[in-house]
Formats: structure tokens, sequence, C-alpha cells
């Protein structure tokens, strides 16, 4: 069971993602603007295993700017980046920066939540190998 | 010719050369032809390029009145008699030494006794004007005094060409300017059928446009009896004369349309008996034939007169065709760009709108899924509920289906162009749509080393994959697909495509063996949700043409229905692209080649 942070700044999705992924048994905290998830991130004695922010809040960057200050604080923290559909080119880019995965909101035929589900046990699992490898080394 | 005559002559030209008004030149003339002759009156008669009708348009000398100079020829217009009449019929210099026992000559002023009519020619050599000299004495014109004349008609038919071009020139300006004001469409093209009747010289000018969604030629300005009949006098293409300049492209100059076999004489300006000479050009822009100008005139001037239009009117009319099909176009760009910043604006609003409901659904997905959990975990469920959810839970998945439709409609415009080879596209296009075990049997004809072109690869490749979906969705349980790319030719031009015979085209063809499209679907089928499919808002082939456009292009299906659907691209081609030097290296493609499919 993993540590998750939830930022979007939409109250539905905040609450739809927390009670689906509490109900997998993981703790989930949630913020609703970037400034706030940047400042959950950086403060607290432990570190979150995932994060799940929305690619676009207040200002298009805001994903970024959460990758970055998550990464800054733990280079192993594992970050999901949801978007629009179509609009994958900013996603794609915090791939490359660092991003262990994104998930378009709305794919047709598909319950993205069952889909985040997967993509935030897998998230959880790749973070715990490469503790375990930093471990070891 | 005595040193005076040549002298005065000379400084008369050279101020037709300067001179704004002729007016002045045309009385020196006359002034002059009878100094040189010792004559007594004279005048200039002028032919109506139009009717052959002759006018007295100046006259020197006792006893002239504007009525008197204005009714000179009245009479002879209609009986032909005269000595004047009879020098523009034949074309010869006529010497009337003895008026009394001359046969042509006709009376009108008593005191004259003898008389000399000069024809003068235009460029064209056909008699543009008579010059005509009178005497008290009997006999008063010997061969020198013609020499005179003949000489002095000269410098009146070069002063009547130029006062002809100088009126034509006004009215090409005329045009021109026409052309760029900004005005409603039916006036504008009204007015540009009044400049084109007047710089032609004809008494009926009508314009006629292709309807873009019907295919046909429909009347939209006229200046002759045709004129309220805008909207109603309609062409098919290759339909009579009008209906030819639009399949070929070509001008049609004819003396007499009732002789030519193409003539049908369904919407004449003159009944048959009075049509006289034709003229038509087509109404050409960059993409293709937009229209036909038609000018004629009645056969009712004199008998020897031939009211046909001259091979300059022929090129001028191709010229304002031309030029009137550029102006619509730049018009309909106008227009476009308009259109496109609303496009723009709405697109904004749109993409806006589409995110917000797209996290709304998202939203709601959230409670569907924990809605889910919740009935599944509780034994009291009933299958009704289990039905609901079930049904809320596809109508959202639609929901999402039609933003994804709707985003791709609002960024189907926007281009992002770079150098690309057209049969990669169509590869690519292939290998990433066709399913590896696709009942649709599926072939290529791709010409090799077709011209790199502008082009966006990722739009393009998208609209090719839409129609080779549609081909396959079509026939789910076996069939075939074939996919050709080459270079128009002259032969494409037969085709049921409109395309300016002058651009070279790369073609692009997707054919199949499904149920086709119904004749009176052909056009329907790109617009906006249309769809005969069950699935999708219907906007998949309105996409695809809103591609194509975007790279100029056109997009037509031409296949039978019953027999497969036939979609054909046509891509212009620019000039200088044509060669083997724009190549691009790309992956070599070979004929036939097969892809997938069983």
């Amino acid at each position: 069971m993993g540590r998750i942070l939830v930022v979007d700044d939409e109250d539905a999705i905040r609450h739809s993602l927390q009670r689906r992924l509490e109900r997998e048994g993981h703790t989930v905290h949630t913020a609703s603007a970037a400034a706030a998830g940047m400042e959950k991130i950086q403060s607290g004695e432990a570190s979150y295993d995932l994060v799940i922010t929305d690619m676009s809040m207040e200002e298009g960057e805001s994903g970024m700017q959460m990758l970055c200050a998550a990464l800054e604080r733990d280079p192993d923290i594992q970050v999901i980046v949801l978007t629009a559909y179509g609009n994958v080119r900013n996603a794609v880019e915090c791939m490359q920066k660092g991003a262990s995965d994104y998930v378009e909101k709305n794919i047709p035929d598909v319950d993205v939540f069952e889909l985040l589900v997967i993509k935030a046990e897998r998230a959880l699992i790749q973070r715990s190998c490469r503790l375990q490898a930093r471990n070891a080394a | 010719m005595c040193a005076c005559f040549v002298e005065r002559t000379e400084s008369l030209l050279n101020r037709a050369l300067t001179a704004h008004d002729l007016g002045a030149f045309f009385q020196d003339t006359l002034q002059q032809a009878l100094e040189a002759t010792g004559g007594l009156r004279a005048f200039l008669a002028g032919i109506d390029p139009a009717t052959g009708a002759m006018h007295v348009l100046y006259a020197a000398g006792p006893g002239w009145t504007e009525s008197a100079r204005l009714n000179r020829l009245y009479a002879h217009n209609r009986t032909e008699g005269g000595i004047t009449a009879h020098a523009a019929r034949s074309g010869q210099l006529w010497v009337c030494p003895d008026v009394h026992s001359d046969p042509y000559y006709v009376e009108h002023f008593s005191d004259v006794q003898s008389e000399v009519a000069v024809p003068c020619f235009d460029t064209e050599a056909r008699v543009c004007g008579v010059l005509n000299v009178q005497s008290q004495r009997p006999a008063a014109f010997a061969p020198r005094h013609c020499a005179r004349l003949k000489t002095l008609a000269a410098a009146a038919a070069l002063a009547l060409a130029l006062q002809e071009y100088r009126e034509r020139e006004r009215n090409l300006v005329e045009i021109g300017l026409q052309l760029s004001v900004t005005q409603q469409k039916g006036a504008f093209l009204q007015s540009v059928v009044g400049a084109v009747q007047r710089a032609l010289r004809c008494e009926a000018c009508s314009l006629f446009l292709l309807d873009e969604g019907t295919q046909q030629l429909v009347l939209r300005a006229s200046s002759s009896s045709l004129a309220g009949k805008e909207g109603e006098v309609v062409y098919t293409p290759g339909e009579g004369l009008t209906g030819s300049v639009v399949l070929t492209g070509e001008t049609i100059r004819l003396e007499d349309p009732r002789t030519d076999p193409r003539w049908k004489g369904r919407h004449p300006e003159f009944v048959p008996d009075a049509m006289g000479a034709f003229l038509a050009a087509p109404i050409s822009g960059h993409r293709g034939i937009a229209g036909v100008l038609r000018a004629s005139r009645p056969r009712t001037g004199p008998t020897w007169f031939q009211a046909r239009f001259t091979e300059s009117d022929e090129q001028m009319l191709r010229a304002i065709g031309a030029q009137l099909g550029a102006a619509l176009e730049n018009r309909s760009a106008l227009e476009q760009q308009l259109h496109n910043e609303r496009m723009a604006a709405w697109g904004e609003l749109s993409a806006r709108s589409a995110h917000m409901i797209g996290n709304r659904v998202f939203a709601i997905k959230g409670d569907l899924n924990e809605l889910k959990y919740q009935l599944a975990e509780s034994p009291a469920c009933s299958e009704q509920v289990t039905v609901l959810v079930n049904g809320l839970e596809q109508g959202l998945y639609r929901l999402e289906d039609i933003l994804r439709e709707f985003r791709d409609f609002v960024v189907a415009t926007r281009i992002a162009v770079s150098c690309c080879s057209i049969n990669d596209l169509l590869a690519e296009a292939l290998s990433e749509t066709v399913p590896a075990l696709c009942p649709v049997k599926v072939c290529t004809d791709f010409e090799p080393n077709l011209p790199a072109l502008h082009l966006d690869a990722t739009r393009l490749r998208r609209a090719f994959a839409e129609l080779i979906e549609n081909a396959i969705s079509f026939q789910p349980e076996t069939g075939w697909l074939k996919v050709a790319s080459c270079l128009t030719g002259r032969e494409e031009m037969e085709s049921q495509v409109r395309l300016n015979p002058l651009q070279t085209y790369l073609k692009i063809t997707f054919e199949d063996g499904g149920p086709g499209v119904p004749k009176d679907r052909k056009e329907q089928i790109f617009t906006p949700f249309f769809t005969s499919r069950v699935r999708g808002m219907g906007l998949g082939l309105s996409i695809v043409r809103g591609i194509v456009e975007a790279h100029y292009g056109i997009i037509a299906e031409t296949g039978t229905a019953g027999e497969g659907a036939r979609f054909e691209i046509y891509l212009p081609v620019p000039r200088g692209a044509q060669g083997t030097g724009a190549q691009l290296p790309g992956k070599e493609i070979k004929h036939g080649t097969d892809f997938g499919g069983r």
C-alpha cells in the first residue's frame, strides 16, 4: 500500500480518485491547486510514493511544476499525469522529464478509474524496486 | 502628292497620337479632305462593330445641321442604298463623277454633282468607316484626289482604331476596378456583365457560375433578355455551347452558333432567327473552372455585315474570365478567412468547453465506478439497477466518443506542413489502419517518383486512415480496397471532378467493393453530422474534406452506387515541383504491394 497525493482543481474528481484509491488500501491525500500540492510534497516527514496530478489546472504548466517539485523532493517518487483526450503533447514532455506514466481522462469504452488503479499499482511496484536497488547499492 | 499635303497630314497624325479628344482630329481631317480635293462637303461615317449600322460621326461643309448629320444615313441602313453603303459593302473606293447617272447614288443635298466614298479598314481588315466627299462640280475627283483621300481615310481608320482601343481600355480599367471593390456579390457580377458588354460592344452578356452543391451552371447576372432569370436559367456541364466551355476550359467563338453541333438553343439571349455572333470563355481560377462568361450579338445589321467577334475580343474575354475567376476566389478566400477567424474563436471556445465537459464526464465516471462497486457489494441489488448503471456507463462512453470527434473536427483545418512523399503517407496510413486479419483484400498502385509536396503529414494520414476505415467498415464479410496514386494528365479533365486544366494535380484514389454512395448523397456525405453508420457523429468525411481543402485540394466521391465507393483526392502540384529534382528519397514502394488482408 502506498502514500498517494492527488492534485486536481475539480472537487468531484479529487474525491472520486481518493475514494477509489482508498478502497484499494492506499493512504490518499489531496490538494486542489498546484501551490497547495507542492507545499504538501515539500513538507511532511516521509515523501509520497505516488503523485497523481492533473496536467493543466489554473495554469497550463501546473502538471510540470508538480513533477519538478516531486522529483526534487525524492527522485524515486512516481508521478502519473492526468490529461485531456488528444492533448498528450505536454504529457509526453512530462514523461521525458521523469513522469512514470500518463492517463487520458476521456478514453471512450474505458473505465479510466480502473485503469488508474492498475497504473498506480504498477508505479508503486516500480518505486519499491527502485528503492530496493538503491538500498542494495 | 504635294509637299504641303504630306506635311499637313503628318502634323494631323501627330496630333491624333497626342490628342485626348479625337473630335478635333476628325474635323481637321475632313477639312484637309476638302482642301486637297476642292470638295464642298465631307463626312466620316462610322460602322457599329456590333450591328453594322452606319452613322455620320463628323461632317464638314455648308448645310449640315445636327439632324442632317444624324439622319444622313438613316434610310441607307435599311435600304442599303447610297454610295457610302456601297463602299462599305464592297470595301472598294467608289467614284461617282455624275450623281444623276450613278446606280447607287441617293440624293441628300440637291447641289451635289459628283461624289467619292473611300472605305476605312480596321486592324482585322474589316470596313470600319467611310470617308465621303462631295462636290458641286461634275467629275471633280481625279485619281490624284482619290490617292489623297485614301491616305486621309487610312489616317481616319487609325484614329478610329485608337478611339476604339481607348474605349476598350476604359472599360477594362472599369472591370479591373469592379473586381477590386467590395460590394454585394450579385451587384458585383452585374457590374462586371455591364462593363464586359461595353468593352465587347455586344448587346448581350451573361454570366454563369457553377453551383458547388449541384455542379450545375447557374445564371448569376445578365444584361440581356435573360436578366431577371438569375438562379433559374441552368445548364448541366457539357450541355450546349455554354456547358461545353466548362468541360473543356476552352473559349468558343462562332459567327453563327446555330450551325454548331453543340448548339442546343435552350436559353439564348435572342430568338434563334436573330442569333448572331457568339463568344464564350471560362471563368477560371486556381481551383478550376468556376463558370462561363458569354457574349452574343443579334443578327440585325445589313446583309453584308458580319457581326463576328474578333480574335482580340476572344483573348480579352478569356483574360476577363481569368481575372474574374481570381477575383471570385479572392472573395471566397476573404470569406474563408472571416469564416476561419470565426471558426478559430469558436474552436477556442469549443476546446475549452470540451475540456470542461471532459472533466465533468471523468468525474461522473468516478461516481459511476463507485456506484458499481457499491452495487456489487450489496446483495439486494436488483437486476434493473444494474441495467440502469450499465446504460449510464454506455451513455458516458458515447459522450466521450462525441468529445473525441468534436476535438478532431475543431483541429482538422489547422495545418502544419513539411515536405513529404504521398506514397509514404499512404503506405503508413495503410499499415496503421488495416488490421492483420482483415476480411478486406487491400492492394495498391502507386506511381513511382511522384514529386514531393508540402503537406501536413499527420492530418493527411488521418484523412487517409478515415477513408480506409470507411472502406473496411462497409465490407464486414469480405471485399477489396484499391489505393492508387498518380499525377493527373489531360485525360483527367474528362472526369467528373471539376479541375483547372492549367494545373497539375496529384491524384489519390480509394476504390472499394462496398455498397457505394447513392447519387443524391454524394455531396451530403461530406457535410458535418451526416452519417449512415451507427457509430460516430458523422464528422468523419467532413474532417477528411476539411483536411484536403486546407491543402487547397479537392475531394469527391465518383463511384457508382451498388458497385462500390470511389473517393478521388486531387492535391495541386505547385509549378516547379513536377520535375524529378523535387523527389524525396523516401521508402521505395513497389507497384501492386499487398497490405495484409486475406
